[in-house]
């Protein structure tokens, strides 16, 4: 770049001048993006909705036992499952990627779910299980099922405790989350809420 | 089956974006002409401070050369920062996770990824990244990077209109888009995320003690403020690994159609940017005709394949039949079009966001995406997409001449072969950066998977294939994880190599090319000159767009998602 002894509006910068400017800018930017904008969001955050901010955890007499957004592990048989994670629900453990749509392994993955859930100990499920229920999510932490998916396990939930299938069907239909405004979202279950009201009922 | 009435959310969410784009086109246009424009009172004092400690001046009007140095030298300045702020993370504030310092090689192709737009991850963020990385280090590429790209492009278009050699000054613009575009819209939008769920707290992480017994960590912080400049900013790096599938950094149908809107938002906009710089409105639309027709081909074909039944699970024992959609890698709580619209938003404007494993859609889904890195363009990211588009249109026009015997000129700015020379490399550089690499990748026995140094069936193709043109595209979405390993010195380094040169040549091609314009006189329009605002232009752009990009590719693709198409494994 030509040193910038040119008189005049548009004389070019200095080598120096370059420099200068560059290393200004990421300072100033640094202290922008990495301490103000964040900061500020944060403040107003806290204020404006405190639950969403800090996360959307979840307690159970008092404690925290997760958050409504992440799925955790509930394979047991008096309560409802959440769909299968390649990650077992742990953050750290990334995000595994499921088999390609043609892999021969989507299959066997998909046979040997389906296998586990219909047969578990001595609970039995014989009605044929929705895809979304045998199938692993997006991000392995998936806290949603589409309402099918959540009514055919009422079966080994029923048997597993000493509740009815007509209460556990209100109960299931009592907790559908419907879209907040018409043709926008679907209407799903969140399984880690359902199976938190769940345990008072079975004394849990 | 696809019910009608679940793709009303997505079209009046399209048919806003495109409405709200002449009127934000409008004011990027003020913004970069440097007229009065919202927010003078506020900002003017402001910006006139930092161009003096800047050392600077609006009045220093840079040619191409000092512009393109400006650049190099601001964008050089990031990557060494992020280099050692990745390589020495342990040693850094706010090493919350006790993550280790990155490997040279990985240290090398985040800081390339980053501060290219591209923000493709090779690492875990919930283990290989420190909180200091992952909250004060990334996000200053997020802003730096998007405003780079707008601002050449500014630049570029500026080329049309001026006769005294000069673009602007590099440093005004990169201030300008930074306070008067990318900083007020991703605050607004930050805010809006937290009240659809999106977490946002200083809090690093929480651990939880769920119901089954043992514990689960739950990572957290300012999670709202990284998304919504990560998707305006065209940039699609995720607070978390999952990135926007994880349901904390996209927790309803809500946020993911906001942040469908805040990436095309930029893109869509700057065609209406450009007829207001060069002073013709209509010019905008042959421009955004051909983005429209290419993103509504892709949306269309896209969302009927994800919507189809996976043959592969047909008649397996104790499953439903599959109604509802395709959920292999899918989230619960969007419906199909809406899970569509951000992702196809997300590949065709170059951000990159997943939020859905695309490793697991149908291969013709896989296609539309890649065809979309493949132009570029339609829209493409913040700024160097439609960049692209005007060397397209510049190279169309120069062809479009010769074929009809018309002088080629573009808003009366004569196209010389050495316009063209500058546009051909931009566009040739973009199928060497991927050809080249795959090749050697794949005969050299680098992309090693569990059945051998050479990968054999059509999805780990399509996988290498991907990886090489989502870096070339500075797109960042991911197929690979799973098929092959990519954390390798090989990849790291070839990859970083792709981002870097798959940015700043057609960059420099950009503002060479909005140089050379800048120099010439604006001739007035003659009989024999080609009328580019009109429906014909348009057509003729689109093809032009779309013969090229099958012409550049189709080889390659008929050795991955072609062949899975038509039944290989």
């Amino acid at each position: 770049m030509a040193a910038g002894s040119a008189a005049g509006p548009s004389r070019a910068h200095s080598m120096v001048g370059h420099l200068r400017a560059a290393l200004v800018f990421l300072a100033l930017m640094l202290l922008l993006t990495g301490v103000a904008y964040p900061g500020v969001v944060t403040g107003i955050a806290e204020v404006v909705d405190p639950g969403a901010a800090g996360g959307s955890l979840l307690y159970y007499n008092g404690t925290l036992v997760g958050s409504s957004l992440i799925a955790q592990n509930l394979s047991r048989p008096y309560l409802f499952w959440e769909r299968p994670s390649l990650s077992d629900y742990s953050f750290l453990n990334g995000t595994p990627a499921p088999p390609g749509p043609s892999d021969p392994a989507l299959r066997a993955l998909i046979n040997e779910t389906v296998q586990y859930m219909q047969k578990y100990g001595n609970y039995t499920i014989t009605a044929p299980l929705s895809l979304w229920l045998v199938s692993p999510s997006g991000s392995a932490l998936d806290p949603d099922l589409v309402p099918e998916a959540v009514l055919v396990q009422i079966p080994r939930v029923a048997a597993a405790t000493n509740l009815t299938v007509g209460f556990l069907t209100d109960f299931v239909n009592n907790h559908i989350a419907h879209p907040e405004l018409p043709f926008v979202g679907v209407a799903y279950v969140n399984v880690l809420e359902l199976d938190l009201a769940l345990l008072p009922l079975i004394g849990r | 089956m696809l019910a009608v009435q679940s793709l009303w959310d997505i079209l009046f969410l399209l048919a806003l974006v495109i409405a709200v784009a002449p009127f934000f086109g409008a004011y990027l246009g003020r913004v970069y002409l440097d007229r009065p424009a919202f927010g003078d009172v506020l900002l003017n004092p402001m910006e006139s401070a930092v161009y003096r400690l800047l050392g600077t001046s609006p009045r220093r009007s840079m040619r191409a050369k000092e512009y393109m140095f400006a650049v190099l030298l601001v964008n050089a300045a990031v990557f060494a920062f992020l280099y050692l702020f990745f390589f020495f993370q342990n040693a850094l504030p706010l090493d919350a996770t006790l993550a280790p310092g990155m490997r040279w090689d990985l240290a090398f192709h985040s800081a390339a990824s980053f501060t290219t737009n591209t923000d493709f991850t090779h690492f875990t963020n919930e283990t290989q990244l420190s909180l200091g990385s992952l909250i004060i280090a990334w996000p200053l590429a997020l802003f730096v990077s998007a405003a780079t790209g707008l601002s050449v492009a500014a630049a570029t278009i500026r080329g049309f209109v001026r006769k005294d050699g000069t673009l602007g000054n590099f440093y005004v613009d990169l201030v300008r888009t930074i306070t008067r575009v990318l900083l007020p819209i991703s605050l607004l939008a930050a805010l809006l995320l937290v009240l659809l769920g999106v977490p946002e707290t200083f809090k690093n992480y929480v651990v939880a003690y769920p119901i089954t017994g043992g514990t689960q960590p739950i990572f957290l912080g300012p999670v709202a403020s990284f998304q919504s400049i990560s998707w305006l900013g065209t940039n699609g790096g995720g607070f978390y690994s999952a990135n926007a599938a994880s349901p904390l950094a996209n927790p309803s149908a809500g946020s993911d159609l906001l942040g469908a809107f805040l990436m095309l938002l930029i893109p869509f906009s700057t065609p209406f940017a450009f007829g207001q710089i060069v002073r013709r409105r209509p010019e905008a639309w042959p421009l955004m005709g051909t983005i429209l027709v290419v993103f509504a081909v892709a949306m269309g074909l896209f969302v009927a394949y994800q919507a189809a039944v996976n043959p592969a699970l047909v008649g397996l024992p104790g499953l439903a039949p599959q109604t509802s959609g395709y959920p292999v890698g899918q989230e619960t709580r969007f419906s199909l079009p809406e899970a569509s619209l951000f992702q196809v938003a997300s590949v065709y404007s170059n951000t990159g966001a997943n939020n859905m494993q695309i490793g697991a859609i149908s291969p013709v889904g896989q296609l539309v995406l890649l065809f979309g890195m493949f132009t570029q363009s339609t829209p493409g990211g913040d700024g160097t997409g439609f960049g692209m588009l005007l060397l397209f249109a510049v190279l169309g026009i120069f062809v479009g001449g010769l074929m009809v015997g018309r002088s080629p000129e573009y808003l009366g700015k004569k196209i010389t072969t050495g316009h063209i020379r500058w546009a051909a490399l931009a566009l040739l550089a973009h199928p060497a950066l991927i050809l080249v690499p795959f090749v050697v990748a794949v005969a050299g026995g680098f992309a090693s998977t569990t059945s051998g140094s050479v990968p054999t069936s059509a999805h780990t193709f399509t996988s290498i294939l991907y990886e090489f043109t989502s870096e070339a595209a500075n797109n960042g979405s991911a197929l690979s994880s799973g098929s092959f390993n990519d954390t390798t010195p090989f990849f790291n380094v070839a990859g970083g190599v792709i981002m870097l040169v798959g940015r700043f040549v057609p960059i420099w091609a950009m503002l060479a090319v909005g140089g050379m314009f800048s120099e010439e006189e604006i001739l007035p329009p003659g009989p024999g000159t080609l009328r580019t605002a009109s429906a014909t232009f348009t057509v003729y752009l689109t093809l032009f767009l779309i013969i090229i990009s099958v012409l550049l590719f189709l080889p390659v693709i008929a050795l991955g998602p072609l062949a899975q198409i038509v039944g290989g494994p």
